[in-house]
């Protein structure tokens, strides 16, 4: 059992090392292809104007215009590997500490957002699979569908017209409340802030697991032993309890810990319809102004953050399955 | 485990029903509150209110900082520090004021300028503001400067407390203009995290910067000038939408929002204009092509100056200005119209007629497809713009319809800016300009005789007599003798930039800076904003008063 853990372990540790490595290059041979010109970016061109040809000669060493990029990742990479991520272009502090600031703002968003839309989107499966045909599975279905072709921004948008504007029952946009200090700021008006980007994120991200937990549903239901179990009267909630939670929660676990991935991508258009200073905004910037130790660092973050939530699906399944725990293939 | 599972399951939805009634409650109250607010608002009025709350672009928040050293108040945005003093200030008429100054002066060969400062004035943390502050300050700026060029500077050093010598590395008489940008900042308080927690002697103190969302500032109880009326400023950083609709939602006071949205009514708010130097217009290349280094210089059609004459009359500056900007611009005729040192001489008016006189008269003859051509050359030219800026891109399209009249063909292409430099070296480029320096002048019209063709940088054009005024304004003894030199650079009676002369450069339009600002907020009046709409709004934020 022991050395399992360890192979296991291991096994995660070179894969995780590997994907690193891989990662920072696509991700520094993609910055270097793009076309941006950091200094038309961060400088700007009427301010590039104003400038004397020295001073822009100056810049360009700066925003590192003329180093070969192979030096360029080398010296990236070898300070990495020693636990500095460096300093950002853009911010000018370090890029722990800029992360630290934008992780702490996008993950409570984050998260709440993909709880709410894992437990939602599991809930509506269940319900709609075990009604398979009836009036609440049509609903179901054609809420689903409906909001898995509705882009995340555009929703967006809709749910701050309607009750940010007209309805004026929530605030337009930001994480905390205009012009309060911030002692004067509670853990209230933090979730307040956070309602309408982590409603858009969850509404977007249920359909996808509701829809494939019904899938699931309906094939469990027609299985031999919930045959079985109907034959000897089980109905409704006890039979959904003992013979359907259990398998139909597989594919929904797999799907929700992959969609950590969609989350991220989904709160950097939210964070901006929301005003929401979270990671995503920070990556947005990062990318646009060619700032190239914040890029690398926030996308080797996402990724090990969505690597850690496969992992995480990996070790649940051991949980849920017992087959999987025991090592034994599923049939 | 199951049991653990579903107990989990169900705490969450009892907490999400507790966080949605959070959220009910909240709302009443913050409604309540909102209505109680504005009773007493109405009931009290003018004595009390006085904070204002305004939006800004997301592009505004200065990333690394309120630090002049990397470009806070200056740069792309160059505006009033308002939480640090500046030596000098600029004023309504962009003509050089004192703050922190009580005067300066430059020596006859212009390498040095002396400039004595008020003893009177602290910082607020309750440490005097010496000429030491002020020497380390642009010292630092010199080391470090992202955005501020400083390269004149040789180094600045306080010859006693309230006495700064700035020595130079070549004449430059408009460093008056550079003094008016650099907030001064405490030697003893400096440190790499300045920027975050800045220290100043300004008329604002920055209370708290949430980063990415909003700024507040409060009014400086000890500042040493006339104190400000507004005690509180918030500034909001936001897209022009979210900009919209928190307007719309009566949670801001001022929003910025552009010509698109110009037609929105919004109760309780009014729309308003700020005239601006924030210019548009395009190059043409002056010169018959030429290959150096993989880039061609020159183009043949506009190398004929009495082309570019005809392109200069033949634009209806005013229909461009109605049809993309709603009429919210006003017409442009030089990079920096209305500033001390534009020459009115720039001014052309609308003559299609003459336009087409001029065309013919030069050979450019109609062809059998209605475009112009002479000696097998044909009358066309690529006009660029930057892709993803619609306004650029709606004036390049207007200007191809519009020429298309007299007969030359313009084709429009969006293009990124990694290759627009090197482009607009042959082909037209729609560029956005308008700085409070006369700096600009000089680097779109002055040659560079290291780079490229010898020309000038952004756009091939050379003429010794222009460069000959700006370099002797930059030499100048005065401020009031460079501007009467860089007018004399656009036209001197023979020779210059303007539509007489050899008119490199096609200007269009300044676009106006709009907000909508609610009823009753009596904004002070603006100097002419520079290119950025960004933080030039609040530059006197300290005079704004409810009425």
């Amino acid at each position: 059992m022991k050395r399992r853990w360890i192979v296991f372990i291991g096994k995660n540790l070179i894969r995780i090392l590997l994907l690193t490595i891989c990662i920072s290059m696509v991700t520094f041979a993609l910055m270097k292809a793009s076309p941006i010109d950091p200094l038309q970016a961060n400088v700007g061109q009427a301010a590039l104007g104003t400038m004397s040809q020295e001073q822009r000669e100056k810049l360009e060493e700066y925003w590192g215009v003329n180093t070969p990029p192979i030096r360029q990742y080398l010296s990236w990479a070898g300070d990495f590997v020693r636990g500095d991520m460096g300093i950002s272009l853009l911010y000018r502090q370090p890029v722990t500490e800029v992360i630290a600031v934008k992780l702490s703002n996008s993950l409570f968003l984050m998260i709440t957002a993909w709880i709410i839309s894992g437990v939602l989107g599991f809930l509506l499966g269940v319900v709609s699979g075990m009604n398979q045909g009836k009036f609440v599975d049509k609903l179901i279905r054609g809420y689903c569908l409906v909001v898995s072709s509705t882009p995340a921004f555009w929703l967006a948008l809709l749910l701050l017209m309607i009750f940010s504007v007209w309805l004026q029952l929530f605030p337009i946009g930001l994480s905390v409340p205009i012009g309060v200090e911030a002692s004067g700021v509670t853990f209230l008006d933090r979730v307040y802030h956070a309602v309408l980007p982590a409603l858009t994120l969850s509404i977007t991200g249920v359909s996808n697991i509701a829809l494939h937990t019904r899938e699931k549903m309906i094939d469990v239901m027609q299985s031999d032993y919930v045959l079985f179990a109907r034959m000897r009267g089980e109905k409704g909630w006890r039979l959904f309890r003992y013979y359907g939670f259990r398998n139909v929660l597989l594919p929904a676990v797999t799907l929700h810990f992959a969609s950590i991935s969609e989350i991220f991508g989904g709160s950097v258009l939210v964070e901006q319809v929301f005003s929401y200073p979270g990671l995503g905004q920070a990556a947005v910037a990062a990318g646009l102004g060619s700032d190239l130790p914040l890029l690398m660092a926030i996308t080797i973050v996402s990724a090990l953050i969505v690597f850690g939530g496969n992992l995480a699906a990996n070790l649940l399944y051991g949980m849920i399955d017992p087959r999987i725990r025991r090592g034994g293939a599923v049939k | 485990m199951k049991k653990k599972i579903i107990a989990f399951l169900c705490a969450f939805s009892l907490a999400a029903g507790v966080f949605a009634g959070c959220g009910q409650n909240q709302e009443q109250t913050a409604q309540t509150s909102g209505v109680s607010d504005e009773k007493v608002q109405e009931g009290l009025q003018e004595s009390t209110k006085d904070e204002v709350i305004v939006t800004m672009p997301t592009t505004s928040e200065p990333e690394s900082g309120f630090d002049p050293a990397y470009g806070w108040g200056a740069g792309e945005h160059v505006h009033e520090p308002l939480i640090q003093s500046t030596l000098t200030v600029t004023n309504q008429d962009l003509e050089i004021g004192l703050d922190l100054a009580t005067d300066y002066h430059v020596s006859e060969d212009g390498l040095t300028w002396t400039v004595t400062i008020r003893d009177d004035v602290k910082f607020t943390d309750g440490e005097p503001l010496t000429a030491e502050d002020v020497a380390f300050t642009y010292n630092n700026c010199k080391e470090k400067s992202s955005v501020n060029d400083f390269t004149m500077l040789e180094e600045a050093v306080a010859t006693d407390n309230t006495t700064v010598e700035f020595r130079m590395t070549r004449p430059y008489s408009i460093w008056p203009y550079t003094m008016a940008v650099v907030g001064i900042v405490p030697e003893h308080a400096y440190d790499e995290n300045y920027g975050q927690n800045p220290i100043g002697s300004g008329r604002y103190i920055m209370k708290q910067w949430d980063r990415g969302q909003q700024v507040i500032f409060e009014a400086n109880p000890e500042y040493y000038g006339e104190a400000p009326k507004m005690k509180k400023v918030t500034v909001l950083f936001m897209e022009e939408d979210a900009a919209l609709a928190a307007a719309m939602s009566g949670q801001v006071d001022v929003a910025h929002t552009a010509a698109s949205y110009s037609d929105q009514q919004i109760e309780g708010y009014e729309l308003f204009r700020v005239d601006t130097v924030d210019n548009r217009g395009f190059n043409l290349p002056c010169v018959e092509p030429q290959e150096k280094d993989g880039i061609t210089y020159g183009n043949a059609f506009t190398a004929d100056v009495r082309v570019r004459r005809a392109i200069n009359i033949g634009i209806d500056r005013q229909e461009m200005i109605d049809n993309v900007l709603n009429g919210y611009g006003t017409a442009a005729y030089s990079v920096c119209d209305k500033m001390p040192w534009y020459n009115e001489d720039c001014e052309v008016a609308y003559d299609p007629e003459e336009a087409v006189r001029i065309l013919e008269e030069a050979g450019w003859k109609e062809g059998s497809d209605g475009i112009r051509e002479k000696d097998g050359v044909k009358a066309e030219f690529t006009l660029m713009f930057s892709t993803g800026d619609s306004v650029r891109q709606a004036l390049a399209e207007d200007t191809a319809n519009q020429l298309r009249e007299l007969g030359i063909c313009v084709t429009t292409e969006g293009v990124g800016w990694d290759v627009a430099y090197d482009r607009a070296q042959s082909d037209p480029l729609m560029w956005g300009w308008g700085a409070h320096t006369p700096m600009e002048l000089y680097n779109i019209y002055h040659t560079l005789s290291d780079s490229g063709i010898g020309m000038a940088g952004y756009s091939p054009y050379a003429n010794e007599a222009v460069d000959q005024y700006m370099d002797q304004a930059l030499a100048a003894g005065s401020l009031e003798e460079s501007y009467e030199l860089w007018k004399k650079a656009q036209w001197d009676g023979t020779t210059g930039i303007t539509q007489e002369g050899d008119i490199p450069w096609i200007w269009l339009c300044n676009v106006d800076h709009l907000y909508f600002v609610r009823d009753g907020l009596q904004i002070a009046d603006q100097k002419i904003h520079p290119h950025g709409h960004g933080w030039s709004i609040i530059n006197n934020v300290d005079q704004w008063n409810w009425e």
